[in-house]
């Protein structure tokens, strides 16, 4: 098998501004670099915004967020607001939080619980599904106001998958299936395996760190080098054991990079060995081998942890054999996290913990408790990480690196740095990688990620209503009658 | 003869609540100078072994100031875990503390009560300034804290700590503080 890098072409630069800087980012990527100036830098943000946030399927959050008809949460796309919301029929909807009449943002929570949503300016009301309902004075003052044509806008496209909801800013592109494509034989073992499915425990963890969101999304796209350095002291401690934060390469365990449809994830196995990330066998009890293939099934039961990417700023970490003391038990836990990039220089980290839905309370806060101590912006794990990262944005705007276009390396697993090797018998779908030395999957983060940096979007479209959102024949609002 | 022995309990109630302000404030600054010079050893000896130490998120709702998660923490801790923090600082491979931060503890607006069961609740407003390295950046944390205290002789122990930050999303890269 070989993993070559896609070619991306350059003919689709449309502005003479940005092309002498995309000319040489699509030069460091041949030679699997990449500037350093991408991490800091106002232009490729601006390009970031313009041709990657508004394109790609952004994770908004998980269908248990919003249990009941009427709960909303509110969620971002990049700088974009957007209500996160179940409506009356059960439907979930992902809604544009403002007033189709002078603008204003209507949901002024966290989260919450509503029938409708009235705006604070002049009092348009709308239900739970984006409809406009309610025009004060209506007869005097807005009488040929046609309000079917005037909800709340929705997310051109949103869809689901295994209980993530994702959102696109475009109406056109690849479908959610496509772009998970055969990923999703990943994503089944985490969120597929127990019975009644997963949950997230309480509300994400939010906080704003100087950092760029593609350092955090190149962590969890194949960073097992760093583990057993940056994070030398959850094993010092005994927080976590020898396979989980030793030395990437280095241990007894069989370890695994994959690279699938644009995604990444890696694994540390036990093979042979009943592991399931070392839930408790209450947790484990739960796990039904008919959720999922045979195949899926034996690699959830030797793994010690699932760490992955999904394109472009979503990731996960199905985390084992590790606790928040010495002396308690270790477990497995599962965290979602979302890069949102509020600036070159600034993330908004959204992290997320889940636990099977039919665990027993207890069990739900264990897991929750030891999250908590190892990720998130308390987390044992996490405040290492976020502080190397910042280390990084501080130097990526420095003079020196823009005018001596200094690189970054990922060369790691390419034929030039390291004898390749390939599992060729792995039952799942991708590129398998027979160790977790590699910086490949990074570089396919880059190289899609450039790919959507160099292509202009086509001339912007009006957004549809939320009723036809997709749908062909109501494209444009009609003016009067 | 039966007033003056009226006003006196009073005034014997009162200045018995001003000692136990004056203790638990005496107390808590002492804590937090403890804190601020890294003395987290000495800290962890401040503690009761079945302290149990929160900070639950803050959830921005509608109709409240003052909402906060009942399922999602920044610390949720108990005196195990504290120590594997503590332990954890000391290691020269925690890099969230290379170099260790300059901290200051600002405690005010302290407030005691003596509960029937003997110990006394107290609360406080903390104001932290967070610097480290040789930036000019640094940061604030900001929030109330609500301890129960066991009394220790003059002074006391933590039987319960819970804090409330003000923030809804914290604008700091980490938090690799106690609060
Ligand atoms: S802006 Fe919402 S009703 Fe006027
Ligand atoms: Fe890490």
């Amino acid at each position: 098998m070989s993993t070559p890098t896609e070619e991306v072409s350059s003919e689709n630069y449309n502005s003479a501004e940005h092309s002498p800087l995309l000319s040489e980012i699509e030069a460091s990527l041949e030679d699997g670099k990449l500037p350093l100036k991408a991490f800091n830098d106002e232009t490729v943000h601006e390009l970031e915004l313009e041709r990657l946030f508004s394109r790609e399927w952004i994770f908004i959050g998980h269908e248990s967020e919003v249990p009941e008809e009427g709960d909303y949460a509110r969620r971002y796309i990049a700088g974009d607001p957007f209500i996160f919301i179940r409506d009356m029929n059960g439907e979930i909807q992902v809604l544009f939080d403002s007033c189709r009449h002078r603008g204003t943002k209507l949901c002024r929570a966290e989260q919450g619980n509503t029938s409708h949503f009235r705006c604070p300016y002049h009092g348009w009301t709308y239900k739970n599904d984006g409809e406009l309902v309610g025009v004060p004075q209506k007869e005097v003052a807005f009488k040929n106001l046609d309000q079917s044509e005037h909800g709340l806008h929705s997310a051109p496209r949103v869809d689901s998958y295994a209980g993530l909801v994702f959102a696109s800013l475009s109406d056109a592109g690849e479908s959610l299936e496509e772009h998970l494509g055969e990923f999703t034989w990943y994503l089944d073992i985490q969120f597929k395996l127990p019975d009644g499915g997963m949950e997230v425990i309480g509300e994400p963890h939010r906080w704003v760190a100087e950092t760029n969101w593609k350092t955090g999304a190149d962590n969890f796209a194949g960073d097992s080098y760093h583990t057993g350095f940056a994070h030398h002291s959850i094993k010092q401690l005994g927080l976590g054991g020898d396979d989980t934060v030793g030395v990437a390469g280095a241990g007894e365990t069989k370890d695994r990079h994959i690279h699938c449809n644009g995604h990444t994830t890696s694994t540390r196995m036990v093979e042979g060995e009943d592991v399931f990330m070392t839930y408790p066998d209450e947790i484990v009890d739960l796990f039904n081998p008919d959720n999922v293939t045979s195949e899926q099934y034996t690699a959830a039961k030797e793994a010690l942890s699932f760490t992955g990417s999904v394109f472009p700023n979503l990731a996960f970490l199905n985390f084992g054999d590790i606790t928040d003391d010495p002396n308690k038990d270790v477990t497995g836990f599962l965290g979602l996290r979302k890069w949102r990039p509020l600036g070159p220089n600034k993330t908004e980290i959204w992290s997320w913990a889940l636990a099977p839905k039919r665990a027993s309370e207890e069990t739900k806060e264990r897991i929750y408790k030891v999250y908590m101590s190892n990720f998130g912006p308390t987390g044992n794990f996490e405040q290492d990480d976020v502080s190397i990262w910042n280390g990084i944005t501080d130097v990526a705007d420095s003079t020196f690196a823009s005018q001596h276009n200094l690189e970054l390396n990922y060369q790691m697993g390419t034929e030039q740095m390291s004898e390749v090797a390939y599992d060729e018998q792995w039952p799942g779908p991708g590129t398998v990688y027979a160790i977790n030395l590699e910086e490949v999957g990074m570089q396919k983060f880059h190289d899609q990620w450039f790919d959507h940096l160099s292509t202009p979007l086509e001339t912007s479209r009006r957004p549809e209503r939320s009723e036809c959102a997709g749908s062909s024949e109501c494209e444009l609002p009609e003016d009067g009658e | 003869m039966v007033n003056s022995m009226a006003v006196n309990e009073e005034q014997t109630a009162e200045i018995e609540q001003f000692l136990c302000k004056e203790r638990v404030e005496r107390f808590l600054y002492e804590e937090a100078a403890l804190l601020d010079r890294r003395e987290q050893k000495a800290w962890l000896s401040l503690l009761d072994e079945d302290i149990e130490y929160k900070a639950p998120l803050r959830i921005t709702r509608e109709h409240t100031n003052d909402n906060f998660s009942s399922s999602a923490y920044y610390f949720d801790e108990d005196y195990g875990s504290l120590k594997a923090r503590v332990q954890r600082f000391e290691s020269e491979y925690a890099w969230s503390e290379r170099p260790p931060s300059r901290t200051r503890r600002f405690v005010s607006n302290v407030r005691a009560s003596k509960r029937d069961d003997g110990t006394v609740e107290a609360k406080s407003y903390l104001l932290l300034y967070y610097g480290q390295g040789d930036s000019e950046s640094y940061t604030f944390l900001a929030g109330r804290r609500k301890d129960v205290l066991r009394p220790d002789g003059e002074t006391f122990t933590i039987a319960k700590r819970d804090v409330y930050l003000d923030h809804a999303v914290p604008k700091i890269d980490k938090i690799s503080v106690f609060l």
